[in-house]
């Protein structure tokens, strides 16, 4: 009984609408997105934050189909594709045509076309949820991705299309040739998705979305078409992706069959599992971890994908919840205040962990060097150290590291499991 | 004569070779609370099923207040006025208990496939669920999960997702399937708390629960429905004794 009252003690939610607890994170969030180029200033950092910017509105618009309507996408590249495409199409009659169109409107453009392709393809691809969706999903990725050098004429063929967003009329005297201006206009509309697409989370068929996911049957005996629910849901999340599209076609000021391809919907995918597909802020962190591992990584390692395909798997095995899945866990034992119990553990286990996992990595790019360097170039330098990457003594030493780290942690293990359960169970034991 | 609330007439279904439902006629009136009971594998949940749509009959018709339904999808037959709960508990697990009863709500309330009202703003369907949520004992849960709920709880639930609507065609399957003797005293007093005024079709094996509970009992044996009449009636009938009840009715009553 304790149990139940005090989980409803701490979960009670703010039945108004609007209140000054719902409006903080994000009021917090929109003035930390306009701050942070004072923090960063060079034009590369600008356009990482950009490109996580559009994952982040991609993801999220992915995980309208997968967290909230329970609907496995493997194509979803298609809307953000084909929305950037018709957008670069439009920026383009701005400047040749002579279309009046300020530039901070194009992605509803954009949007809107992704959102008309959702409307055809999920008439009939929404039918069923399940495999069959899966399946129809991978198909129509494939089939726009081959149309895509089929039709020169809208695609671009392989060099895809180009366009130069600076034509448009000023706004504001802005003509959004730096790349500073066009962050702005990137985070604005990410504010607005973002908000949008939390809103859409919180409406009636919102909630019928998580309904139809969680027992289709169910709520096709209260009165809902399981189909008509997941139809909406598609052309919404169209809609977003489309916006994603845009911004693309807006940052990059090209977009090619790379835009749309299976890959892309196959790391869209990967980037919101990764993040925690049951939370409403998992592809955000998802989007974020994730650029920054392609970004920042890939400039250290030319293996980044390997990393980033074993955090997938194990995230999967491990930690089906994802990054959001990991702090939403938390969330019990800070309610019954007893969070102070976990730190102990968790500071104990920090540095055999980052040992096992850098040496684990150390291993991996030794080998890495050892195999792929060009003839007699034995020098690698790794975490600021430089040896013969061909002789033993580093492979072995690394081996070692490894296995003693890995020996402590397996070590500590069973304390922090302890620390767990007790930090997680509601009678008092002080 | 007023229009039954429910009327079967010469239902057919198969599966393949194999007959589930032969020839069942049936008339349910408003406001009667009928039950349906038979052996294993006499076809009670089938004809449940096609009674909402889960399965469309191979031949015969569905009546609701006249209207002929067999073919429609269930969505289409419950915004008809007809709900039913499942032998096999169907809840939304990953919904808490009160956006379950929600859930229920949000068709009939007209809210329907709306993204332009905030749900948490909308104080006429929280109230009613709170409602609900009261009338089936489930306040103290509101913000659990329902698939951690307990079962006879999740029973329960199941029961307030079903009735939350406000159809007035209630077809329980079961509803005490897998119950001790105490939750199943407590199920029945709700069943006849929130089906007050409404037509209930219930398919039971607690021979008790269907005694105390129901105006007229079916009796359905291989498909066919062999004796329809009130309780006593069936009690006494030689048909019925002979191909089922016997057994059953002796060790209730030892």
């Amino acid at each position: 009984m304790s149990t139940a009252s005090k989980t409803q003690a701490v979960s009670n939610p703010n039945r108004r609408l609007i209140s000054l607890s719902n409006l903080l994170p994000w009021a917090f969030a929109a003035l930390f997105l306009l701050c942070l180029p004072l923090i960063f200033q060079s034009s590369s950092a600008l356009t990482i934050m950009n490109q996580m910017a559009i994952t982040i509105v991609f993801a999220l618009s992915y995980n309208m189909l997968l967290g909230q309507g329970g609907m496995l996408s493997f194509g979803h590249a298609v809307y953000m594709g084909l929305g950037g495409f018709f957008a670069m199409h439009v920026m383009n009659m701005v400047e040749y045509e002579g279309l009046w169109l300020p530039l901070p409107f194009l992605p509803v453009i954009g949007g809107l076309f992704g959102m008309f392709f959702a409307f055809l393809i999920g008439s009939f691809s929404t039918r069923r949820a399940g495999t069959v969706f899966a399946m129809i999903s991978l198909g129509v990725g494939e089939l726009i991705a081959a149309c895509s050098i089929i039709i020169v004429v809208f695609f671009g063929g392989e060099e895809g299309i180009s366009g130069d967003r600076t034509m448009g009329p000023e706004v504001l005297g802005v003509d959004f040739a730096a790349q500073s201006e066009v962050y702005y206009l990137t985070v604005i509309w990410l504010l607005i998705a973002t908000v949008l697409m939390y809103l859409f989370s919180r409406t009636p068929i919102g909630r019928i979305a998580n309904a139809v996911r969680d027992n289709e049957e169910r709520a096709e005996f209260l009165g809902y078409s399981q189909r008509r629910v997941r139809w909406m849901s598609f052309i919404a999340s169209g809609f977003f992706a489309g916006i994603a599209g845009s911004l693309f076609a807006i940052n990059f000021e090209i977009l090619t069959e790379e835009n749309l391809n299976l890959a892309t919907s196959g790391s869209i995918l990967l980037i919101t599992f990764l993040g925690g597909v049951g939370f409403f802020v998992g592809p955000i962190i998802g989007a974020i971890v994730f650029t920054l591992l392609q970004t920042v990584l890939g400039l250290y390692t030319e293996i980044w994908s390997l990393y980033l395909g074993i955090l997938f798997v194990s995230c999967v095995m491990f930690f089906p919840g994802g990054f959001a899945g990991i702090i939403a866990m938390h969330r019990r034992p800070l309610a019954l205040g007893k969070l102070n119990l976990l730190f102990g553990p968790y500071l104990k286990v920090v540095i055999p962990a980052l040992t096992s996992v850098l040496s684990l990595a150390a291993i991996l790019e030794i080998s890495f060097h050892k195999r792929h360097s060009f003839g007699d170039d034995h020098e690698m330098s790794l975490y600021g150290i430089t040896f013969d990457s061909h002789g033993y003594q580093a492979l072995g030493f690394t081996i070692v590291i490894a296995a003693i780290s890995l020996f402590l942690v397996s070590r500590i293990l069973p304390s922090i499991k302890a620390a767990w359960d007790e930090a997680n169970h509601a009678g008092d034991a002080q | 004569m007023t229009v039954p609330a429910i009327e079967l007439r010469n239902l057919d279904k198969s599966f393949g070779l194999a007959k589930i439902i032969q020839g069942v006629d049936l008339k349910i009136e408003k406001g009667e609370r009928h039950a349906v009971i038979g052996p294993n594998g006499a076809g009670k949940s089938t004809l449940f099923n096609l009674i909402t749509g889960r399965f469309a009959p191979t031949s015969g018709g569905v009546y609701l207040h006249g209207e002929d339904v067999s073919g429609m999808q269930p969505f289409e037959i419950n915004r008809r006025g007809l709900s039913r709960s499942f032998q096999i508990t169907n809840i939304f697990p990953n919904m808490t208990v009160f956006e379950n009863i929600r859930c229920g709500l949000l068709w009939t309330m007209g809210y329907k496939y709306s993204f332009w009202h905030m749900i948490n703003g909308q104080r006429d369907v929280t109230e009613k669920a709170e409602q609900i949520l009261e009338e089936i004992n489930l306040t103290a849960r509101r913000d659990l999960l329902a698939g951690t709920l307990a079962y006879a709880e999740q029973r329960a639930l199941e029961i307030g997702i079903t009735i939350a609507g406000g159809a007035d065609i209630i077809l329980l399957d079961e509803p005490c399937a897998g119950m001790s003797h105490s939750e199943t005293d407590l199920i029945v007093d709700l069943i006849r708390k929130v089906t007050e005024d409404k037509t209930l079709m219930i398919v039971e094996h607690d021979m008790g629960v269907i005694f105390d509970l129901a105006d007229k009992i079916s009796v359905l044996v291989y498909g066919e429905i062999i004796e329809s009449d009130v309780p006593d009636a069936v009690r006494a009938s030689a048909k019925v004794k002979e191909a089922y009840l016997g057994t059953t009715l002796e060790e209730e009553e030892a």
